[in-house]
């Protein structure tokens, strides 16, 4: 059990990285989907107390949402736009990865600091975690293209959902399908707004949104 | 088995590692549906320029004619600290990994300092590439040793290589594939092979290793073929022999597996040169930097 | 009576109304519809305030899924007040832009203002954290499309903006929910109840330290973006400069108070298990660093509305740390946040219309105000000196309770740095206000007529400021109060 929480740790890392360096939209709606599908299935491995509706249900909802439903989202708003690569990042590709080792140090340190609190996690997916949420961040604040920042945005999501799933087993559902929906219906929110930014200004880019200063 | 290997590995890799290059080349061919030179030609080719006569440019100086020499001496030592898999080698000793990329760094500050010494505007530029290329691979490889130093615990290589074994490899699974891959990205910058540079080509202006090389002739252009050959053989034998963990004991079996692997090695590399193009220079750092990457993650996660 | 229902109610009602705005034939309509069920919402906020005073203290409904106490019935009662005044002055608003109102847009804002209402009023009336985030969330992907009701660059910028700024927030908020539900966790024992705050205040819940302030200093800074408290209210300016002036009213007064609200829930927990100085501590430098940032940018401000988004920049600073300093500043922070809502909606309304009015927001174009439009300029110039602490009105009562309160706490670093910041506030925003209100009038004057609604909005929210200023009716002191000593985790 543990060699398989730590490849999926191994390759949630690697998707990131992968999202870090990639600069084609569609690889990077990709790279999303696996990592959604990737992490999705945590749910199923962590409990102790087996199968239950409720694993089956968060495992089946992500999944299906994060692996199928938000890659397609962004496909069809990615089919829109003129061109589908993020040409020039406000961070270079090469210093995103670099960054991204940073934060990986990083979050392993703050790993370090909250593990004794939190004894029923277990260390690498809390890494794990930690790290999406800040690689999140950083395509957020990084990226020109509006999807891209989407696709951030859904990252931190991701490290948000494998967080809540290792460390608060007694929540109740009703609150994570809330999660779950909330997160749906911020993709299809932020879709509308690309739509619309898209046809107002003939780009993704947001670095044409700057007129608002001071 | 004696604490350390006998000189027999070096020299065996002495006389086999030209025809590395041979099968690679070969692979290529039979790919491109072709029937390929001789699998000993590289041999030929090394022996040839070794017995003509050398030609040298006006203004060069002594550099010009230590640069081969240093990088053939550089790495006939490296191949004293390099396991074979199993194989002990020779020379052990506690940081000896720093040694091992100390000495291929070295060899490369013979080879650019001599590509400026001729005052080319077109070697200068190779030297500036393969400068800045292999800033970026040294940490690399020294990451990815780092790496498997911590997972096995010590830090001279021969031991190294001895704890990598089937067992180590189902504890260690996504650290050791991860160093792999770097390792095999590192194969391919450091020999200069496709995606990173093309060896075949000879346009200026996409050549990085050769074009350092374009003014070197005779028994110099037989030294660096030769080096260039050994180069494969000892960043081949990192890679391999973190990939074959058959740690039986016995040098011969040991020894035969490696040899199996390095062939896959140079068919694997054949093929990567058959289906990929050239990565155009400005991606070239990514390619490096997503390398190093993967031992960087391979290491933090190991630090856990 | 019937407070248990009236959670429900008011909740369904607001849903409801939402929907029904999708079948309304006139923009007319959606706007009656608005008006309407903003004014039912108040009489029910008043009704479950009055219970929630009460002996018991609480209200609660749904088996304990809704639950309100004196602190959550003191916001929902401004919250509605401040729908009340906002959906009237929409109406009026909206009537001017005949041409871009049209029945679809009309419809999409009706579903969306009242849909906003009902999310926040799920964030005030919910016991469980969890369901108190997803309110927050949603409003936020509610509240986005106000923004841009009429798309154009700058609204799509200020929206595209507010959207993921927010979003990164709210999941900074979420971690730290997270978090604070974990911290119970180590201790074993987890209920359904587990994300209750009723439950984690209590004196019960084992809650484990570490884990509170990651949870704490992520749930201030995730719900304190939303709130608007600087270095992290850069979507704040523009989403109210580019929002319709209802929309913009409705923010500054109360969407903010509403992520305020959030983290105030978080205090009493955190208090538990780390004692009052780590809350404390962070709410003042937080407070105090909006007030400073706010007073800078309101110097070169040349943009109305964006003058007015600093100046709730400014006061949720005040708010926020009045919070921080002890039980008068407590009271003085909740006084605070009624008058900052009714004067700050006020001032959004007298600058959206007088901007309709003028064709621009920019504040050299509104000159001589006063005579130009004597209804709104004089509402203008009643907000503004109200906003920036002039005498009479209830803003300088309540600030000056929060000096007594900071005085009473030693904060004497707090004390100067926020006194200087209001002079500085106070002598720039007035030279801007004697400029807009006094100056000669620019000729760009369109006329238009106010409905009958526009004088009862003005003197409701004009009367309030002058009359709390002079006199505060004791069954208000003692609401406000109690809603003090929840905080202070005197249930």
């Amino acid at each position: 059990m543990y060699a398989l929480i730590e490849t999926i740790h191994a390759a949630g890392l690697l998707t990131c990285f992968a999202l870090l360096s990639t600069s084609r939209i569609g690889a990077c709606i990709r790279w999303l989907s696996f990592q959604g599908i990737l992490f999705g299935m945590v749910p199923l491995i962590i409990p102790d107390d087996g199968l239950t509706t409720r694993t089956l249900l968060m495992a089946g909802g992500s999944l299906v949402l994060k692996g199928i439903a938000f890659p397609w989202i962004l496909l069809k708003l990615r089919a829109r736009a003129n061109y589908n690569r993020e040409v020039q990042p406000f961070v270079s590709f090469v210093m995103s990865i670099l960054c991204g080792i940073l934060i990986l140090s990083l979050s392993v340190w703050l790993t370090l600091q909250m593990k004794p609190a939190l004894i029923h996690a277990p260390f690498v997916l809390l890494n794990s975690s930690i790290f999406l949420i800040f690689v999140g961040l950083f395509l957020m604040i990084s990226r020109r293209n509006a999807l891209m920042q989407v696709i951030g945005y859904l990252v931190l999501e991701n490290g948000i959902f494998v967080f809540g799933v290792i460390t608060v087993v007694g929540t109740p559902l009703l609150v994570e399908l809330g999660v779950l929906l909330d997160a749906f219906v911020g993709v299809f929110v932020m879709g509308i707004a690309i739509y619309h930014i898209t046809r107002e200004f003939g780009s993704m880019d947001v670095d044409r949104l700057t007129e608002l200063r001071g | 088995m004696p604490a350390s290997g006998s000189l027999a590995l070096p020299v065996c890799a002495l006389i086999l590692a030209p025809m590395l290059l041979g099968i690679v080349n070969r692979t290529k061919a039979v790919i491109a549906g072709r029937r390929g030179p001789p699998l000993l030609q590289p041999y030929w080719d090394i022996a040839k320029s070794l017995r003509r006569g050398a030609v040298y440019g006006e203004v060069t100086t002594w550099l010009f004619r230590l640069g081969p020499v240093v990088g053939l001496a550089t790495l006939a030592a490296a191949l004293l600290v390099t396991p074979f898999g199993g194989v002990r080698a020779p020379v052990s000793f506690s940081g000896d990994p720093i040694v091992l990329v100390g000495l291929l760094a070295l060899g490369r500050f013979a080879t650019v300092l001599a590509a400026l010494d001729t005052g080319s505007s077109f070697e200068g530029m190779g030297a500036s590439r393969e400068v800045h290329f292999a800033a970026l691979a040294e940490p690399a490889l020294l990451l990815a040793l780092a790496t498997l130093a911590r997972v096995t615990g010590s830090f001279a290589l021969t031991p190294v290589y001895q704890a990598i074994t089937i067992g180590a490899w189902a504890d260690a699974l996504p650290t050791f594939a991860l160093v792999a891959m770097t390792l095999l990205v590192i194969t391919l910058v450091e020999n200069t092979r496709i995606p990173v540079d093309d060896p075949a080509t000879h346009l200026e202006l996409t050549m990085i290793h050769e074009v350092m090389v374009l003014d070197h002739s005779g028994p110099d252009l037989g030294l660096i073929q030769y080096a260039a050959a050994l180069k494969v053989w000892i960043v081949g034998a990192l890679l391999v022999g973190l990939v074959t963990p058959i740690r039986s004991g016995s040098v011969w079996l040991d020894g035969a597996a490696m040899l199996v692997g390095m062939v896959l090695l140079a068919g694997v590399i054949g093929m990567i040169e058959s289906a990929m193009a050239r990565y155009r220079l400005a991606q070239v750092p990514q390619f490096i930097v997503a390398a190093a990457t993967l031992s960087a993650v391979a290491f933090i996660i190991r630090l856990i | 009576m019937y407070a248990g229902p009236s959670i429900v109610a008011v909740l369904v009602l607001a849903l409801a109304g939402a929907l029904s705005c999708l079948v309304l034939r006139r923009p007319h309509h959606v706007l009656m519809t608005i008006v309407g069920v903003s004014a039912v919402e108040l009489l029910l906020a008043l009704n479950i305030w009055t219970a929630a005073l009460g002996p018991k203290g609480f209200v609660t409904a749904a088996d304990q899924w809704f639950y309100i106490d004196a602190f959550s019935s003191f916001h929902i009662v401004v919250l509605t007040l401040v729908f009340v005044l906002s959906s009237a002055f929409a109406s009026i608003y909206f009537t001017h832009e005949a041409g871009a109102f049209t029945v679809y847009v009309a419809r999409r804002f009706g579903v969306l203002w009242l849909g906003a209402q009902s999310a926040m009023l799920l964030v005030l009336v919910s016991n469980n954290l969890g369901i108190m985030w997803v309110g927050m969330e949603a409003t936020t992907l509610l509240t986005a499309f106000l923004i841009s009701l009429h798309p154009s660059r700058l609204s799509l910028e200020a929206m595209w903006k507010y959207l993921i700024i927010c979003s990164i927030g709210i999941a900074f908020a979420f971690m730290g929910t997270l978090l604070a539900a974990a911290s119970i966790q180590s201790d074993g024992g987890v209920g359904a109840d587990a994300l209750f705050w009723t439950k984690l205040g209590s004196a019960e819940a084992h809650l484990d330290p570490t884990l509170m302030k990651f949870a704490f200093v992520f749930v201030l800074v995730g719900y304190g973006t939303k709130a608007g408290l600087a270095p992290i209210h850069s979507w704040l300016p523009d989403a109210h400069s580019q929002a319709p002036a209802p929309v913009s009213a409705m923010f500054s007064g109360f969407l903010l108070n509403t992520a305020l609200y959030c983290i105030m829930r978080f205090v009493p927990p955190v208090q538990h298990a780390l004692g009052q100085d780590f809350t404390s501590g962070l709410l003042i430098v937080f407070g105090t660093v909006s007030i400073l940032v706010a007073a800078g940018f309101i110097v070169f401000q040349r943009d109305a509305k964006r003058l007015l988004a600093y100046h709730s920049v400014e006061h949720m600073g005040i708010i926020t740390l009045g919070y921080a300093l002890g039980p008068l500043g407590c009271f003085a922070a909740l006084f605070h946040t009624l008058n900052h809502s009714v004067c700050k909606s006020l001032a959004f309304f007298a600058v959206g219309r007088l901007g309709q009015r003028y064709g621009s927001h920019e504040m050299i174009s509104i000159a001589g105000a006063l005579r130009a439009d004597r209804l709104w300029g004089v509402s203008l110039l009643i907000s503004l000196l109200a906003l920036i602490g002039v005498a009479p009105f209830s803003i300088f009562m309540s600030e000056y309770q929060l000096l007594r309160a900071a005085i009473g706490a030693g904060a004497w670093v707090t004390l100067v740095l926020f006194l200087a910041a209001s002079g500085v506030v106070f002598v720039s925003a007035l030279r801007h206000m004697i400029d807009m209100a006094f100056g000669t009038a620019s000729r760009h004057d369109r006329g238009g007529r106010d409905g009958k609604l526009a004088v009862p909005i003005v003197v409701a929210a004009a009367g309030l400021l002058v009359v709390l200023g002079v006199w505060m009716p004791l069954p208000l002191y003692d609401a406000i109060a109690s809603a003090a000593a929840v905080l202070a985790g005197r249930p």
